[in-house]
Formats: structure tokens, C-alpha cells, sequence
């Protein structure tokens, strides 16, 4: 059976980059370095977070980061943020194609990257909430927040690929 | 000595390198993308023999050395779109070295054998060998495109020359270069009939009817109704030869996309659905083939309409000729902007009909899991909300493909009223040379022209829909198959002896499905490959059968890379029984027959006989001739699954592997599959996959895997000593079979 905490029962504190402590207050039951991992990482960032002992076994799930105290939340937050880097796309710089293989160049929220697109079809995924996914030629992810609001020249770039 | 590495070493850290390394040289370096603390930066990771240097800005001198005597582990520490290479070390802690995308996973991962290699004591030779084949499979792949190239540093077949698409396709339209070619003549010739008409109809409004001369007019009319007879007569006669030949055409290319894609690799079907793979075949070829018949009828014609027309109406007033080019340049550079707009709608518009083929072929075979959990409506739902975005989509596309035609008429059109002003006004001035009928013929000629104007002006949209089209045909004309068949080499036979050296695998590079696997088999040994879900065990086997060809390290079979025999001989050495056997919508007969070639019948009795089917063959009503549904609808799993073991008994096969094929069955069943087995696997190296590990009992290897790597190897007797998992394992299901086999007999009373 799950077990799920909604909130204020537990404590949570930081342990080494991507992993955190837990103390149940109740229980006063106490875990070392587990690992927070998000059931959904896509469409749910903040809800449903899974905590994972070292052999990958279930210990709880946290049912809505924000009901967690504040330090509680901010040790969460930290953790996940070491785990999960999906750089939001802030603009596109350039997209050039030789031989059906793109490489594109954006500017995201941690500094400027290229890669490189094999398969549009496969590697753009468009959201109806505007956005969109990107996972380039080596599995690495990236995130469009809202190509609607990208500017006119990276849209422009986009649009015949969506 | 030339140091392996990923990509060079980042040129900030070349100064604090040539410092380092002045009296040693690394013997690698792994170059990453990220910083440590995860934004967009270089780090390096430089090993020597004794110790690993690690480049970052966020240590106080730009770098760390990590001495191995210090490491208890080297790990890849694979997160959601970044890795970390940690060095557990001695005292507990965890070093974080650097940090980096997917990108450098590889070679990190090379990297952390080497040292966890070093520490177990290997040699480092053999361990720096291992390394060098992951720097020189990453060089295996052609800078500019990607593509594996056919061996290391080798010139990639792909990116030879340019204009790719036109050669591709052309290379489908060459055999038939007679037909088209005829075709063309005949094109030519009946443009040249249709410029006589003008020509009659000016030479008798300006001779024939103010002369009044019957017997001319009559003789004029009849000279035009050979020539309509003549032209339409030719012309039906090319259509039919350009349709032949545009069908002989699609068919060619249609029969490619379907053969090359039995030849794809699974990791091609793992990224692209199977709908989309049928909309290439069935829909996008026939956009292709409709383009080709437009090329070769209409294009072709208009284009000598067009040349045509052009020299006759210089040839009788150059003036006149001039007026009616004015509306050109608007023409074509307004087609050039609707092209550029039309393209990626067009593309937009693919994909959403892409994504409703998709939608039906997942739906229409898995109707009864729909019609089971009453998902009717949503199905419908789905569809409709599908249909609603492709017509809105297709709205868009008509929006533009519809005003653009009528626009691009309207300026040709003016450009008939600008003749019929001048030309009206030199005919009213008596202007020397200008006749009512040269006006006349004049006005007939340029509406003629406009037509092959209007015509490649509107070119853009058809091209640009095509080219939609090609392009997703070219994506798998032009994916790389899974292997040359019938290019490698053909051993005399195979005896069985099974061999993984090193083995790591992993389908994307965020997660590993398998590391470090070493395995031994001997020829004719039983092996259950036990583990819980997820483990590995299936992956394994996907290797071992060749579906997936990028793995690290090498298998062997008989001591013989498998990368090396060939592929289809390979295959047929292999007998697979899977957990769902698949069942085509052909006879019984012939599906135990899959795969062989004319088979005597009573070859397929025995088989089936072997395989305990024989039995419930024989009580249906048609037989081995009965019909199988799709998918083997109208057959138990049980029986399913005997026939596709009397196929594989049909192979003859040196080797068995069996994936959970008694997992879905009830215990009678089970029993019978279980003879069945026995009798095949006689004499036979065997691998079987099992979640009951009851129908192990004939297995002499138990290899126990878990999280992608083997925890155990050894006969059962040795593992049930170990107490280890497998032992777990077994005490388990021995009281789960127990409580089973209660409740079984339980309802039995």
C-alpha cells in the first residue's frame, strides 16, 4: 500500500545533492538519503513525488509540495531541481539543416546550447496547453514553457516544425 | 601518442593541463557539456593510471585529482536529462567529479569500468582496450549526418553527394524511361496541335469570311476537325501509357518502403508507431504518384504550351507579346511566397493525419480491450477531437490554397484585358500590321498562355505537398536497416555455445537497461534466466536474437562475434517462443509453416505432433485448414502458443529461447506446453526466460538478473546454497504454486 504524506506529519531535510532526509514527526520513524522523484514530470511538477530508498524501493509519496512546511518544501525543491534539468527554451538563436539532420541553437535558462533534431515528428511533442517537449538526438529534454509567447523570429523557426 | 576523447579537451583548462601533464600523459579524457552546478559549461575528466583529474570551475584551482586507491566505486549517476560521475570513496563519502548531458554518458560510463576495472585488479591494457572501442564507436558515426558509417572514420555513403531526393527518386522512374519518354513526344506533338486552331481561326476572320469563299471555309473547318481528331486521339493514347507507367512507378517504390521496412531495426519501431509507417506506404505514395502523373501529363505539356505559344505570338507581334508579360513577375514571385507559407502547413497537416491512422490501427486491432472496458465512447471521442484538429488544420491549408489560385487568375486575366486594350486600340487606328483576325488569334493564343503560367504558378502547392511527402518516405527509404542480410559470414553450423563479454546496453542513453554482463553457456546446457520485472531478463534474449545492435561489448556464439555472422542466417539457427505469439490471418497450416519453405505436410504434422497441438488440431471442424482471425483470434492462448512452438520445431533451430511461454496458461495446459518443451529442447542450448520457476526444474544454469545486471549464476542447487535471491525467489512461489494448486483442485471439486 502507498504511503502518502500530505504535508505537515514530516520533516524534510537536505542530504547530498539529490537526496534528502525525512522524519516522520508521529512515528518519529527516520530515513536516511532518499530520492525524490517526480510520478510526473511532465505534467505535474509539484505533485506526487515519490521518495526512494537506495534500492529504489518506495517509501512514500508526497502528495502536493506545497502543502510541506517551508523548509521541508525547500530542501524538496532543491533536491528535485538537482535531478531534473529540463531546460526551458527561452529563444531560438538559430536552425540549420544539412542532410535532414537539424541542428538547433537556443538560449534556455542555463546558458545557450546546441543540439541536434533527427526526427521532428519523434522529437517535438506539442501540448494543447501550449507547450512543448523536446528531446534531441542523445535523450536529453528540453521545454518550450509556452511557444505562443517565444518571440516573433524564434516562432517563426518553430511553427513549421510543430 | 594521440589521447581518445569525446571532444577535445575545453581550452580554458589547457594552461592548468599543460602544467599537470608535463612529465605524464593521460591515457583518455572524457569531455562533459555541463557545470557542476547545471548550467551550459565544459568539465573534463582526464584518467591516468593511477588517478582521475577533474576539470570544473567550481573547484579552487579549476580542478580535483582522485587517486583510485581512494575510490571504493566509480558510478554513472544517470538523472533526468543530466548525469553526474561520482567516486564513492573509502570513507563513505561521494565525490561529485563533473557533470554532463546524455551526450558524454557513454564514454562517463566507459570511464567508470575503467576505474571500477583498475580496482577489481584487471588488466589495464585489456581495460584501456575496452574504453578505446567505446571512444571509436562514438567515431563510428558520420559527423555531418549521424549515420553509422560502414567502419571507424570511414566516408559516409550518405552524405556523398547532394540533391539526394531528386537521384532517389528518379532512380524509381529510370526503368521505364521508354514509356515516359514516348509519352513526352506525344506530349510535344499534341502541344504542337493545339497551336493550329488560332492560327486557322485568325487566317479565316481576315481571309476566308471577307472574301465569302464557302468551299475554303469548309475546307478550313475540315482541316480543323483533323486536327481536334488527331490531337484527342494521341492524347487519350499517351494518358494511358503515363498512367501505366506512373502506376508501374508507385508500385516500385511501394514494394521498397514495405521491404525495407521488414529490414528496420526494433529501435526504429521503438520511436516511430506503426500507423505512421502505414500512412507512409499507403498515402504518401499516392501523393508522390499523383505528382509524377502531374509531371509527366500536365507539366510537360504546359511547359511546350508555354514555349510554344511563346514563339508564335512573338513571331506575329512582338508589341502585343510584351503587353501580355506584364502580369509574370507578380505571378512567380507571388508563387514563391505562397509556397513558403503553404510548405510547413502542409507538414502540420501530415502530422495530423498521421496521428489519426495511428490512432485507428492502435484502436481496430484492440477492439475487444475497448469493447471490455466499455471505452466505446471515449474511443469515439478521441477520434472526433483527432478528425476536428486535422480539419481545422486543413481549413488553414485551404484558406490559402484557395484565394492564392483565384488571385493568381485574376492577374493573368488582366493581363487578356491589357491586349485587348492595346491591341483593340491598333486595330482602331488602322496601325500597320494589325488585323481583326491577328487580334483575334492573339487573345486566343495568350488565354492559351495564361494556362501554363497559372499552372506552374500553382505548381508550388502540389510540390510543396509532395515534398511533405518525400521527405517522410525518405525517412525510411533512408534509415539505416538493421543489417546487410545475406553480407555476413555463414558458419558451417551453429553448436550452441553462448558467450556475453562485457555487455552494456541501453535502448536511450537516460537509462541503462543492462551493464556489464558477462555469461558463459555451454553448447546443449538449459538456463533459466530468472529475475522480477523490469530486470532485464527480456532484454537480454532482444540482444542475444539481434534486434538491438548498439550495445557495448561483444557476444559470441561457437566463439563467433554475432555481429559478424549473418543476420538472417543468424536468426534461423534461433527457435523464439514468445509469451504472446503472434498469429497471422492465414490457416493453421500455415502458420506452423511461417517461415519455412514448402514444407511436406507431414513435416507440419509431426511438428505440430511434437508441439502437443496435434490433438486439438485435429477435433476442429476444419482442421489445419482452419482459419486463424487476426492475431489469432478464435484459438486459446494455450493453443496459440503450441503452434508456435510446432514452429519453431519446424526451424530445426540449434539454439531455443523461450520468454515466459507458459506464463499466461492454466496448470493443464502448462503441462502440455511443458511436454512439449521437453521434446524440443532435447540436445538443444536452451535459454528460458520463467516467472514460475517450477517450469525450470530441466534447467542446469540459473542466472538470476536484477536491475540489468546477473547477481547470480550457478546450477540451482548452488544458488538454493547461496541463500541468495534466487533462493528468495523460490520460497516464495513454492508457496504461492502450493496455495494455487489448493485452489485449483479446490475448484476442480
Amino acid at each position: 500500500m502507498i504511503t502518502y504524506i500530505d504535508g505537515q506529519e514530516v520533516r524534510i531535510t537536505e542530504n547530498d545533492g539529490i537526496f534528502v532526509d525525512i522524519e516522520f514527526f508521529h512515528s518519529k520513524e527516520k530515513f536516511k538519503g532518499l530520492e525524490p522523484r517526480r510520478l510526473f514530470p511532465r505534467s505535474g511538477m509539484n505533485k506526487y513525488i515519490a521518495l526512494l530508498d537506495e534500492e529504489g524501493n518506495q517509501v512514500a509519496v508526497i502528495r502536493n509540495t506545497e502543502n510541506l512546511l517551508e523548509e521541508s518544501r525547500n530542501a524538496l525543491t532543491k533536491a528535485l531541481d538537482e535531478y531534473y534539468m529540463i531546460p526551458k527554451i527561452l529563444r531560438f538563436v538559430r536552425m540549420t539543416e544539412k542532410f535532414k539532420i537539424w541542428m538547433w541553437t537556443a538560449e534556455t535558462d542555463r546558458g545557450i546550447i546546441t543540439f541536434e533534431i533527427r526526427n521532428h515528428i519523434a522529437s517535438i511533442k506539442p501540448l494543447y496547453d501550449g507547450r512543448v517537449l523536446i528531446k534531441d538526438a542523445n535523450d536529453n529534454r528540453y521545454e518550450i514553457p509556452d511557444y505562443r509567447k517565444l518571440d516573433k523570429k524564434s516562432r517563426a523557426m518553430l511553427m513549421p516544425k510543430l | 601518442m594521440k589521447i581518445s576523447s569525446n571532444k577535445p579537451l575545453p581550452e580554458k583548462y589547457a594552461e592548468r593541463y599543460a602544467e599537470l601533464f608535463k612529465n605524464e600523459q593521460p591515457l583518455f579524457i572524457v569531455t562533459g557539456d555541463l557545470t557542476l552546478k547545471g548550467t551550459y559549461g565544459e568539465s573534463a575528466l582526464c584518467f591516468t593510471a593511477e588517478s582521475v583529474y577533474a576539470f570544473d570551475d567550481s573547484y579552487p584551482e579549476e580542478y580535483e585529482r582522485v587517486f583510485y586507491k581512494d575510490i571504493k566505486e566509480a558510478k554513472v549517476k544517470r538523472m533526468y536529462g543530466n548525469a553526474t560521475f561520482d567516486a564513492y570513496m573509502n570513507d563513505g563519502s561521494r565525490k561529485k567529479l563533473i557533470r554532463f548531458t546524455f551526450a558524454a554518458a557513454n564514454v562517463a560510463d566507459a570511464g567508470a569500468d575503467f576505474i571500477n576495472g583498475i580496482l577489481a585488479g584487471d588488466d589495464s591494457a585489456e581495460l584501456l582496450d575496452a574504453v578505446e572501442g567505446t571512444f571509436l564507436k562514438q567515431r563510428s558515426f558520420c559527423p555531418k549526418c549521424g549515420r553509422k558509417l560502414p567502419s571507424p572514420d570511414s566516408e559516409c555513403i550518405n552524405c556523398k553527394g547532394k540533391g539526394r531526393m531528386i537521384t532517389k527518386f528518379a532512380a524509381y522512374a529510370a526503368p521505364f524511361k521508354k514509356g515516359l519518354i514516348i509519352s513526352m513526344l506525344l506530349s510535344v506533338f499534341t502541344t504542337g496541335m493545339t497551336l493550329v486552331p488560332p492560327y486557322i481561326t485568325g487566317y479565316m476572320v481576315d481571309k476566308v469570311l471577307p472574301s465569302r469563299e464557302m468551299q475554303t471555309l469548309i475546307k478550313m473547318i475540315l482541316i480543323l476537325l483533323g486536327v481536334y481528331i488527331l490531337q484527342y486521339t494521341v492524347s487519350a493514347f499517351r494518358s494511358y501509357i503515363l498512367r501505366i507507367t506512373g502506376d508501374r512507378i508507385i508500385i516500385g517504390m511501394k514494394k521498397d518502403i514495405y521491404a525495407k521496412a521488414q529490414y528496420l531495426p526494433m529501435s526504429f519501431y521503438d520511436k516511430t508507431s506503426t500507423g505512421s509507417v502505414i500512412s507512409r506506404v499507403n498515402s504518401d505514395t499516392s501523393v508522390i504518384q499523383n505528382f509524377v502523373l502531374r509531371i509527366t501529363q500536365d507539366a510537360v505539356v504546359q511547359f511546350f504550351t508555354l514555349v510554344g505559344i511563346l514563339v508564335i505570338m512573338i513571331c506575329l507581334n512582338w508589341k502585343l507579346t510584351l503587353f501580355s508579360l506584364v502580369p509574370i513577375p507578380f505571378v512567380v514571385i507571388i508563387g514563391r511566397r505562397f509556397g513558403k507559407k503553404i510548405g510547413p502547413r502542409y507538414m502540420r497537416l501530415w502530422r495530423r493525419g498521421s496521428a489519426i491512422n495511428t490512432l485507428l490501427t492502435d484502436t481496430i486491432p484492440g477492439i475487444r480491450v475497448i469493447k471490455a472496458f466499455t471505452n466505446e465512447k471515449s474511443a469515439v471521442d478521441k477520434y472526433d477531437a483527432y478528425n476536428d484538429e486535422w480539419l481545422r488544420e486543413d481549413e488553414r491549408v485551404a484558406k490559402i490554397s484557395g484565394i492564392f489560385p483565384a488571385f493568381m487568375t485574376f492577374l493573368v486575366t488582366c493581363g487578356s484585358l491589357i491586349i485587348w486594350f492595346s491591341g483593340g486600340s491598333y486595330v482602331i487606328s488602322g496601325a500597320e500590321g494589325f488585323s481583326t483576325g491577328l487580334l483575334v488569334s492573339f487573345v486566343s493564343y495568350a488565354s492559351m498562355f495564361y494556362n501554363p503560367v497559372n499552372f506552374f504558378a500553382n505548381f508550388s502547392d502540389t510540390y510543396q505537398n509532395t515534398l511533405a511527402s518525400a521527405e517522410k518516405i525518405l525517412d525510411i527509404l533512408d534509415a539505416e536497416p538493421e543489417h546487410d542480410f545475406g553480407k555476413g559470414k555463414i558458419p558451417d553450423r551453429i553448436k550452441g555455445k553462448i558467450e556475453f563479454k562485457n555487455v552494456n546496453f541501453s535502448f536511450d542513453r537516460s537509462k541503462k537497461a543492462l551493464s556489464n554482463i558477462n555469461l558463459t553457456i555451454e553448447q546443449g546446457d538449459i538456463v533459466g534466466i530468472v529475475g522480477t520485472t523490469g530486470s532485464g531478463k527480456s532484454t537480454l534474449i532482444n540482444l542475444l536474437m539481434r534486434y538491438y545492435d548498439e550495445y557495448e561489448g561483444d557476444i559470441f556464439i561457437d566463439g563467433k562475434n554475432i555481429k559478424d555472422i549473418d543476420i538472417g542466417y543468424y536468426r534461423d539457427q534461433i527457435g523464439f517462443v514468445q509469451q504472446e505469439p503472434l498469429m497471422f490471418r492465414d490457416t493453421v497450416f500455415n502458420n506452423i509453416a511461417y517461415g519455412s519453405s514448402n514444407p511436406h505436410v507431414e513435416q507440419i504434422l509431426a511438428a505440430a505432433d511434437i508441439a502437443n497441438a496435434h490433438g486439438f488440431i485435429s477435433r476442429l471442424p476444419d482442421g489445419y485448414d482452419t482459419l486463424v482471425g487476426e492475431r489469432g483470434i478464435g484459438l486459446s492462448g494455450g493453443e496459440k502458443q503450441r503452434l508456435s512452438i510446432a514452429r519453431a520445431v519446424m526451424k530445426n533451430p540449434s539454439i531455443l529461447i523461450f520468454d515466459e511461454a507458459t506464463a499466461a496458461v492454466d496448470s493443464e495446459t502448462e503441462h502440455l506446453i511443458q511436454e512439449a518443451i521437453e521434446r524440443l529442447i532435447r540436445g538443444r542450448t536452451t535459454l528460458m526466460i520463467a516467472h514460475r520457476l517450477s517450469t525450470l526444474r530441466n534447467a542446469n544454469k540459473i542466472v538470476v538478473v536484477d536491475k540489468g545486471e546477473i547477481i547470480e549464476c550457478g546450477t540451482p542447487e548452488e544458488l538454493m546454497e547461496k541463500k541468495g535471491k534466487y533462493y528468495k525467489l523460490i520460497q516464495i512461489q513454492s508457496m504461492g504454486e502450493r496455495l494455487r494448486r489448493e485452489k485449483e483442485e479446490e475448484n476442480f471439486e
